[in-house]
């Protein structure tokens, strides 16, 4: 069983962008579980000083895959997140 | 191949609406005919007191909805294709960088109230420092690609040139004093966190196709005006009963001049929403028949959005009051001096 790790870098409290682009996340998410794979969804802070230094300067909603920043300030739909975590496991 | 063409048909498509959108701006241009309402205060009055927002709204709306359209497609646009790693990249590497960012792009990407507080703390924090962060704040909300455009159509394209060269300057003094301050230092000094190059993770934006993108632009804008136009047609119902009953006499007494330009600058601020209802409610109070009662006092009005409580209060969470204290009043007086200096300068106190 594979896993990955995807962040949902977003505002606290959320903005309404933001949770769409989590919402994306969880319905690929779910797809993806159907195939095999684990997909550990975490929401982080994008003002916090761990994501600032580990990402640097984000326009948020940003999304991670496996710590690489794929997506920043747009909303993906689910089918690209679907994709797109494909391809980080291949 | 199937696939490939699919993606084809339909960014022509939308990239066919688009067209469509923008030739249309430019024939009411070349037609001539406004596109901001023209009914005079002495036909309005003539209405029942609940038929006044509703002819307003309805003159407004055969006139404006090509412009409305106009805006929020091309907002939505501009959002999707200006290039956001730029910012994010370059952002903290220098401060002249940082302030060129902050002032050329800012217009651009912070249509959406929610990614400017973040980015301000991100630009804080990771190494441009207080003072293009300060810049970058009072910038966006000022002169965003939005407010702009509807400055433009509803009131005058003078009026929004002379807003975009005052909130530059605004902007830029602004963050260069505060970055001067004790204060300001020891905010920089408390948040700056270890150079960039030392990030742990890579940021690898991926783009996808171009109808995708295209379609995501779209519905930004789509976004955007569904989070707009309520409080867009909440401020022309007001505006209409302003401009039914609010006297010429009273405002050329109390607010034009050197008194209205106070007045105006002072006000501006706490009402202001992120909504650009400040446009049109501007345009109520100022614009009667076509002329502007008050050019300085117009712009003053209009800069006085950068120090409004909503987002003082979400900054000072990062910074702290003295910064906001100090920003807002220099937003404050550069509202004065710019409205005064334009209202004198076009004649037109």
């Amino acid at each position: 069983m594979k896993e990955v790790k995807v962040e949902v870098i977003g505002t606290e409290p959320p903005c309404m962008r933001c949770q769409s682009a989590k919402k994306a996340v969880e319905k690929a998410a779910e797809k993806l579980k159907q195939s095999g794979l684990i997909v550990k969804i975490e929401k982080a802070n994008i003002m916090s000083k761990e994501i600032v230094q580990k990402y640097g300067v984000l326009v948020s909603p940003a999304i991670a895959i496996n710590d690489t920043v794929k997506v920043m300030g747009r909303v993906p739909s689910s089918e690209e997140m679907e994709r797109m975590i494909k391809e980080a496991i291949e | 191949m199937k696939e490939k063409t699919k993606r084809t048909i339909r960014s022509s498509l939308i990239l066919a609406f688009v067209i469509i959108v923008i030739g249309l701006l430019i024939y009411s241009r070349i037609q001539a005919y406004s596109l901001a309402p023209t009914s005079t205060p002495i036909e309005l009055r003539g209405y029942p007191l609940w038929a006044i927002p509703i002819v307003y709204l309805y003159d407004y709306f055969s006139h404006g909805t090509i412009c409305l359209l106009f805006a929020f497609t091309v907002a939505g646009l501009i959002y999707e294709f200006v290039p956001k790693e730029v910012i994010t990249k370059y952002m903290g590497s220098s401060k002249a960088a940082g302030y060129g960012l902050a002032l050329g792009i800012a217009p651009f990407l912070t249509v959406c109230s929610c990614t400017m507080v973040p980015l301000f703390g991100g630009v804080l924090y990771a190494g441009a420092g207080i003072g293009p962060a300060i810049s970058f704040l009072l910038m966006a909300p000022a002169a965003n690609i939005l407010a702009i455009l509807l400055t433009g159509e509803l009131i005058s394209w003078e009026l929004a040139g002379v807003r975009i060269i005052a909130s530059v300057t605004v902007a830029l003094v602004a963050g260069i004093v505060i970055s001067k301050t004790p204060w300001g230092k020891a905010i920089e000094k408390e948040h700056q966190i270890n150079s960039a190059d030392q990030k742990s993770a890579k940021v690898e934006i991926v783009k996808p196709p171009l109808d995708e993108r295209l379609w995501a632009a779209l519905k930004f804008g789509g976004y955007l005006a569904k989070q707009i136009l309520p409080y867009f047609i909440l401020g022309l119902i007001i505006v209409s009963y302003l401009e039914a009953f609010l006297p010429e006499e009273i405002i050329k007494e109390y607010l034009t001049g050197v008194n209205g330009v106070l007045l105006a600058s002072v006000v501006g601020g706490p009402l202001y929403t992120p909504t650009l209802v400040e446009i049109v409610l501007g345009r109520g109070i100022w614009v009667r028949e076509g002329i502007i009662l008050s050019k300085g006092a117009l712009l003053a009005w209009l800069m006085g959005q950068p120090y409004d409580f909503a987002n003082a209060l979400a900054v000072s969470r990062i910074a702290k009051w003295k910064v906001v204290l100090t920003y807002m009043v220099i937003a404050w007086a550069g509202s004065v001096v710019f409205g005064l200096l334009y209202g004198t300068l076009s004649e037109s106190l």
